[in-house]
Order: C-alpha cells, then structure tokens, then sequence
C-alpha cells in the first residue's frame, strides 16, 4: 500500500517530539500508549516555560504589566479553543482539570438542580469511568435510573437499542464519541437530534476525537462536550467543558471561591458571568496557555491531515494484526482505507496475559497500555478480564508498527513454547 | 528484544505453573477464606486453606482466580510451599518472600522453588503481582476463626 502522508506528516513532526528520540532497554522508543496520554511538542513545553519565565502573574487580579499580559495569555487560549471546536462564543468554553471534573461539573451544577426521581439518564457500555461514575453519584442523589445502550455485533453503538431507550423520562444522554476501547466512533449527530427529540440534553465525550479529528460542536448540536487536554498534546491537569451558552447560564455554580464573583458580602454573593462563574480559585493558568499552544501547533497540521494520516496507519495497523491468528481484536474493522474507526487496537493475545505481553513489548522499547483502560464493565460485557491496548496518533510511523508486530509474534512465540 | 532478561523473569517454572497450575480448586472443609484483588490490572485470587483441630498447621491450600502469568505461578507455588507449615512458619515466609522482592533475601534449599520469582525483583512493577498471593494468605491467617473477610484484600 502506498504512503503519500506519511513521509510529508510523521517525518515533519518527529523533531517536534523530544520524549520520542531516546532508547527504552536499549531500544527505540515506540509510544503506542497514545490514547492514554499524547506526548508534548517543543512548541507546548516552550510555551510552559516562557509563560513562567517572562509573564507569570495571576489572571484578573492586578493591573500591572504581568498580570495584563498572562491575563491576555490565558483568554487567548480561550479563543484557540472555541474556534478548535467551533463554539458559537469564547463564554462556552470552560477550563476544567480534565474531561473528568468537566462530566461532574454537569453532574452537580445542571444534574442537581434538573433530575429528579425516576427521570432516566442514558449512557452506553462503552463508557470510560469518567463518564460513568458521575452519573452512579447523580443518581444515587437524586433518585434518577441510569440506562445503558448496548453494542451491534460489529461491538458498536447500537442506535437501534438507544432508540428503544428514549422515553419522555430521558433527560440527560452522555455518550462517548469515539471509545477507547473498542475504537468505533459513534454517529453522535443522530444520537443528538434523537435525544433532542424527547427533550432530553446531550453531553458528548470528546476525549478521544478532539485530538484526532475535526470537531465542530455546532454541526454536531450536542448541549455539552469535554475532552482533556492531555490526549491532545497539550499538559496535565487542563482540560474543558462546552456548553450552549443558554445552558451554562441557567446553571449554577459548581465551586465557589474567587475568580468566580461579581460582589461578595457576608451572607450572600452575586456571581461572575460566563465563563469565569464555573472557573472558581487562581486556575491552571499555565497549562491553559499550553493547551492554547497545543491547538496552535494541531490546527498548523491540519486535523483533516491528521486523521487521514491516522486513517492509513489504522489501516496498515489492522491488516498486520488480522494476520496474527492468536489475537481477538475488539471493535469494528476498518475500512480498506482506514476509516470507520479509531487509530487504536484492543486486544488479547491467546495464553498472553496483557500485562505480561506488556512486560514483554517494553523490553523491546514499546509502550503499549495493559489493562482495563478504565472501561470494566464494558469489559465484563464483551467477557475479556483485561486487553491490550496499542494506540496511535500522527508522530506514529509505518516502521514503528512494523517492529511492534514483530515484537508481539515474538512474545506469542515465547509464550507458546509452552503452551504449543 | 532482551531475551535473557524475560528469561529471567519467566522461568520455565512459572510458565508452566501458568499453563498447568497444580493447586487450583477449594480446601475441604474451607477454615479461611480470602480473596485477593488488584484493581487497575484485574488479577484476582480466591484463596482458601484447610488448617488442623489447633489452628495452627496449614494442611491445605487452595486457589480458584485469574491473572497474569507471575501473579498465577506464584500463588500455586506458594500453595504448594506452604502445606504442611506451622501459621507462624507461614507469616514468617510471608515476611521473606516480600524481602525476596527487594532482592533482599532468597529462601533455604528446602524451599528454593520459590526462589524462581527471584527474577520479578528486576520489573518493579511486576511486583505487586507475585506479591498478591502473599498478602492474600497474611490476611486470610489474621482472620478469626468463623469470620467472613470485609472485603478484598490489594496491594497495589
């Protein structure tokens, strides 16, 4: 097959990927654990350091020089992310630490004050913990029902199956857009204007898309969207909530404390508006700017490039592994082009218990997660106690799969010494 | 890849004790009972003894899980090491086999099967998985006579 991209995207952006050029037990790194965390370019870590070599100071407080430039910094990134995503207005974006405190921002601000008991709340069994856990602890207070989508035998969204859920009792749908586990990526704009249909809102789990393809909250009329911005190049601990601005106005705080005031007395308090009311304490001002930095550096990429890219190592990916006749891959295949599903792969490798296997590849220097990538009782559902997981993202090359292939028939080999 | 390394760490012992484990199953009559859990990778043991009328011999034990290759040796190797011990004994092996894990000690020659998990000192992060077993018995040994466990027992 032929590789048009490849040497014009991964051959550009390696040099930007410091973490990337170093040896693991001796051999090349190969990081196939991308869907659990991307690497960080220089253009990300310079803007890390800049920040805190020439502007730190705390976000609209002071009306000195500093105070004004990370002031401006900080809202700039802002405006990165909601021209990323394609909101309607800068107030609908939302730094959070991570997707995570994004869902339970909802959770408490709009779950609280709108659920009551009996009213249901649909997820999938594809959903990561985070968008899991959340709604257990909001039904728990309020009485609601959680309702679980199932898969197709493809193992993906089954739209059929939702819309047999959907009732006038629906009133919050929290699904993931691409999982990642199973790697299918689910057709969240019918889900939306299903859900709509009954009233219902509609929070969308972007973690695994936003970093790998174009997202645009507006086509897609979900209510809510987070991701983290940690799987999309950017740092740790920043990540961001959407949402309609009608929405987040009629919300309630989430946490209280400064940033998030207009006027404070005593006995009560009026609040900022949109966004800062849901931004309480001195925030992650760095990693923000970082993460303003990280969309700088993907948009000068091109997302359409990224994952057509990604698109031609899935494929490449998937026509190795179905060649191995030990492994159970998890998901729906791709297409002879690579779509129709993420650049990742679970799977279980016969007699191979992941986390030996993962022993097994980290010897040869490559980074695969072992595990139940936070998805258990999807796990439970599809009968695997724990899979591997190889995830890729645009600083993957062809060769590196290649040596990853080796590597794991080499590992199935070891193992099937003794149990040939 | 580091062959000599993996070597180290998968004994012909241990992949075998994988693949044909010699003390799955359930003591009868069951005197303790504990399970043993590690979350964020899943390895799961039931473990179960048979002690005499004093309470104070091992005389069977048995396990019933899955898991990794390392967490699966090493509770059928332990089954096997500690039948027949004094509970004393047994805390006492408890007690080596975790310095063991430090690269810390090594048992007698009487026991030198267990020496084969040796080789997990060097994957720090295999650890915890031939370590399970060993916190599961602990437990299960500190348990009152006819007292059901709270919970599982980790050491992640």
């Amino acid at each position: 097959m032929t590789f048009t991209q490849e040497k014009t995207l991964a051959a550009q952006v390696r040099a930007d990927f410091p973490i990337l050029h170093q040896e693991i037990h001796g051999k090349p790194l190969v990081y196939l654990d991308n869907a659990a965390t991307s690497q960080k370019p220089v253009a990300v870590l310079n803007a890390l350091q800049h920040y805190y070599q020439h502007d730190n100071a705390n976000v609209h407080r002071g009306v000195h020089t500093l105070s004004s430039r990370a002031t401006d910094a900080y809202e700039g990134a802002r405006d990165k992310v909601a021209n990323f995503v394609n909101a309607a207005s800068r107030q609908e974006i939302i730094y959070t630490r991570n997707a995570s405190e994004a869902i339970n921002l909802v959770a408490y601000a709009w779950g609280n004050s709108n659920l009551q008991r009996g009213d249901e709340i649909i997820l999938s069994v594809m959903e990561h913990h985070s968008n899991l856990i959340p709604w257990q602890l909001l039904a728990q207070r309020t009485g609601a029902v959680l309702k679980f989508v199932e898969l197709t035998e493809t193992q993906e969204f089954d739209l059929e199956h939702f819309k047999s859920l959907l009732s006038d009792k629906t009133k919050l749908v929290s699904v993931v857009h691409v999982s990642n586990t199973l790697g299918c990526i689910n057709p969240v704009k019918e889900i939306v204007e299903l859900a709509h249909h009954y009233g219902a809102k509609v929070l969308i789990d972007a973690c695994q898309s936003v970093p790998h393809m174009t997202v645009d909250v507006q086509a897609m009329d979900c209510d809510w969207l987070v991701a983290s911005g940690h799987k999309m190049c950017a740092p740790t601990g920043i990540g961001f909530l959407y949402g309609k601005l009608d929405l987040l106005r009629s919300m309630p705080p989430f946490l209280g404390g400064g940033e998030m005031i207009a006027d404070v007395f005593f006995d009560h308090s009026t609040y900022a508006d949109l966004p800062h009311k849901f931004e309480a304490g001195t925030p992650a001002i760095a990693e923000a700017i970082a993460l303003g930095a990280a969309v700088d550096y993907l948009s000068s990429l091109g997302m359409d490039k990224i994952h057509a890219y990604e698109a031609e190592l899935t494929a490449y990916l998937f026509q190795q592994l179905q060649q191995i006749p030990e492994l159970m891959l998890y998901g729906p295949k791709p297409d002879s082009k690579g779509e129709g599903r993420a650049a990742l792969s679970a799977f279980t490798a016969g007699s191979v218990h992941p986390h030996d296997l993962s022993t097994i590849l980290d010897q040869a220097g490559i980074a695969i997660r072992a595990g139940h990538h936070c998805t258990q009782p999807l796990h439970r559902h599809v009968g695997a106690q724990s899979t591997a997981r190889a995830s890729l993202y645009f600083y993957n090359t062809r060769e590196e799969i290649d040596t990853f292939i080796t590597s794991l028939k080499e590992a199935i080999e070891f193992f099937s010494g003794i149990f040939g | 890849m580091s062959l000599d390394n993996l070597r180290d760490l998968y004994q012909q012992v241990i992949l075998e004790r994988y693949k044909k484990p010699r003390n799955r199953g359930k003591t009868d009559p069951v005197d303790r009972y504990q399970k043993g859990h590690n979350p964020s990778c899943g390895d799961t043991i039931e473990l179960t003894l048979q002690l005499n009328d004093a309470e104070d011999q091992i005389q069977d034990v048995k396990f019933e899980g899955e898991g990794c290759a390392i967490a699966m040796a090493s509770v059928d190797l332990m089954a096997d090491a500690l039948r027949g011990k004094t509970t004393a004994e047994a805390l006492e092996m408890v007690q080596k086999f975790q310095a063991m894990m430090k690269g810390e000690a090594e048992f007698p020659s009487e026991l030198r099967k267990l020496n084969v998990m040796q080789g997990v000192a060097q994957f720090p992060v295999r650890i915890k998985c031939a370590n399970l077993s060993w916190h599961t018995v602990k437990a299960a040994l500190e348990l009152a006579k006819d007292v059901q466990p709270a919970g599982f027992i980790s050491n992640e």
